[in-house]
């Protein structure tokens, strides 16, 4: 198969996104570590970062868009430059909740936020963005489709959190209401982060098959049965 | 041959061919209006010059009604098999025909068809404009005319109608009396299209027609074919890709004389089920 400069720009580009989310994971890492130590001296290291971020996302945006308008791919090349879009947007958005995070780490103790599993929360969710670019890095399907049985992991993890505080809040002293709603607040941030790594995870299997597997059969019973719960 | 059995017979067919390739029918034939009959359908379709077979064994049904892009690298077959359909490969010698190539439910190369009323219903527009060095006028009612139409009035009404339906009408009904050569190079190739429409037609097939114009006019032609979509079965070959994409509602990718992918238009140029057809749309081809 005869590899023409499109198909390198296409690599470039594939690059470009595996360095945003290297910047990403990074900066996720950060934004848990001073959650857990609730320390909040790289609150402003972190805020920095994701302005890098953003002017990245940026920037790929601009040259994905330049490429379809000069080059105008069809068939896998199409799929990997829409796919490239889609998780450049994730990634942007996964970068936004780590600096959630990190934003409320004033608002907690540590003695507080032990009372709960963030970190391994943290770990899962990570651990889904990896593999999901990962996937994304390899073609690989079967370990996309990992990355999507995982997240009902983080869910249920989100869900328990939210039983507690839910729970808890109605007994608790009026001082510790806010650290209630923070610890709800940075559970619901890390459970998005494995939602993004989840969609991230479907746009590769729709790059390898061409088939759009997002709200697919029984996704709309597995909602609602978690509403009961 | 049955037409209501063509989907199954051309499965058979490409299993028991020399081609162990699927063919892919287009799933959405059953919508269709006229009651899901196919307009041409090719089985085993084969053409030779010489001893080379130009066009293998090729199964295939060309849906009524919908605009049917042909599409392969030079020397493919796609030309020669959409000159099969009117027979102008007859007036190569070498030339000749295996399998069955049906019309309507009339065989194309039956022993009693009829050639020129063949191409009376399957008109064809060329690649480089070829209008005659006549009168807009006289160029549209040549058909007409060769087909036995005399009274002026008739053919002034189907001078007008073809040039309506060609989007040409406006620019020059004024200068009907004036030589087509003078025409520029994109309103000769409408005028060459509205030519074809005078005889009423039902098949149009196009053989690269917008190769030898410029963007300009391009757009006109593609404009035109979106305009006579749902009127006409239209074949097109082209080798701009953007321009099958754009304008037709299947297509067929042939290569080196065998009909590899045969799909929606939608569905060969974002997901293409053969390697071949992927590596030739995306230019990997070595």
């Amino acid at each position: 198969m005869a590899e023409r400069p499109v198909h390198e720009h296409i690599k470039d580009l594939s690059n470009s996104l595996v360095i945003l989310s290297d910047k990403v994971l990074k900066n996720f890492s950060l934004s848990m570590d001073a959650l857990m130590k609730c320390d909040n001296m790289g609150c402003s290291q972190i805020k920095l970062a994701d302005g890098e971020i953003d002017a990245s996302e940026v920037r790929l945006e601009e040259q994905c868009l330049i490429f379809l308008a000069l080059q105008q791919p069809v068939a896998k090349d199409l799929r990997a430059i829409i796919t490239i879009l889609k998780i450049n947007n994730d990634l942007e958005r996964i970068g936004d909740l780590a600096v959630h995070i990190v934003e409320r780490v004033p608002e907690v103790s540590s003695e507080f936020i032990r009372q709960f599993d963030f970190q391994k929360m943290g770990a899962i969710a990570k651990e889904m963005v990896q593999k999901s670019i990962q996937a994304f890095v390899n073609r690989d399907r079967e370990l996309a489709e990992e990355v999507c049985d995982m997240d009902e992991e983080l869910d249920a993890m989100h869900r328990a959190v939210f039983k507690k505080v839910s729970t808890e809040i109605r007994q608790a002293d009026v001082n510790q209401t806010t650290q209630y709603i923070v610890s709800m607040s940075v559970s619901r941030y890390i459970e998005r982060i494995g939602d993004h790594a989840t969609r991230i995870a479907r746009e590769v299997i729709y790059l390898v098959t061409g088939e759009i597997v997002r709200h697919s059969e029984g996704s709309f019973e597995k909602l609602i049965e978690s509403l009961k719960d | 041959m049955q037409m209501t059995a063509v989907e199954k017979e051309a499965q058979t067919s490409a299993a028991a061919g020399s081609s162990n390739r699927e063919i892919f029918l287009p799933p959405e034939r059953q919508r269709i209006k006229d009651g899901g009959t196919p307009h041409v359908s090719a089985k085993n379709f084969s053409i030779f010059y010489g001893n080379f077979e130009a066009v293998k064994k090729v199964t295939a049904d060309i849906l009524s009604k919908y605009v049917t892009a042909i599409i392969g690298p030079s020397g493919c077959g796609k030309s020669t098999f959409l000159r099969a359909i009117n027979r102008m490969n007859d007036l190569i010698p070498s030339c000749y025909a295996t399998g069955t190539l049906m019309f309507d439910g009339e065989d194309i190369y039956g022993r009693y068809t009829d050639e020129v009323q063949l191409r009376k219903k399957i008109g064809m527009v060329f690649q480089k404009p070829n209008p005659f060095p006549k009168p807009i006028f006289d160029n549209i009612a040549y058909g007409p005319r060769l087909h036995g139409v005399k009274d002026k009035k008739t053919l002034e009404e189907i001078v007008e109608k073809s040039l309506r339906k060609a989007a040409l009408w406006d620019e020059v009904k004024d200068r009907l009396d004036r030589n087509a050569l003078g025409l520029s190079g994109g309103q000769q190739q409408r005028l060459c299209v509205a030519r074809t429409l005078a005889v009423e037609p039902d098949i149009l097939l196009l053989d690269e027609p917008t190769s030898a114009l410029d963007p300009k006019a391009t757009a006109k032609i593609e404009d035109l074919i979106e305009e006579l979509r749902g009127s006409y079965t239209i074949l097109i070959v082209t080798h701009n890709m953007q321009q099958a994409s754009r304008v037709s509602d299947y297509t067929m990718f042939y290569y080196e004389g065998d009909l590899i992918e045969y799909a929606p238009t939608k569905q060969l140029f974002t997901n293409p089920r053969d390697q071949v057809t992927e590596d030739y749309i995306t230019g990997r081809f070595s």
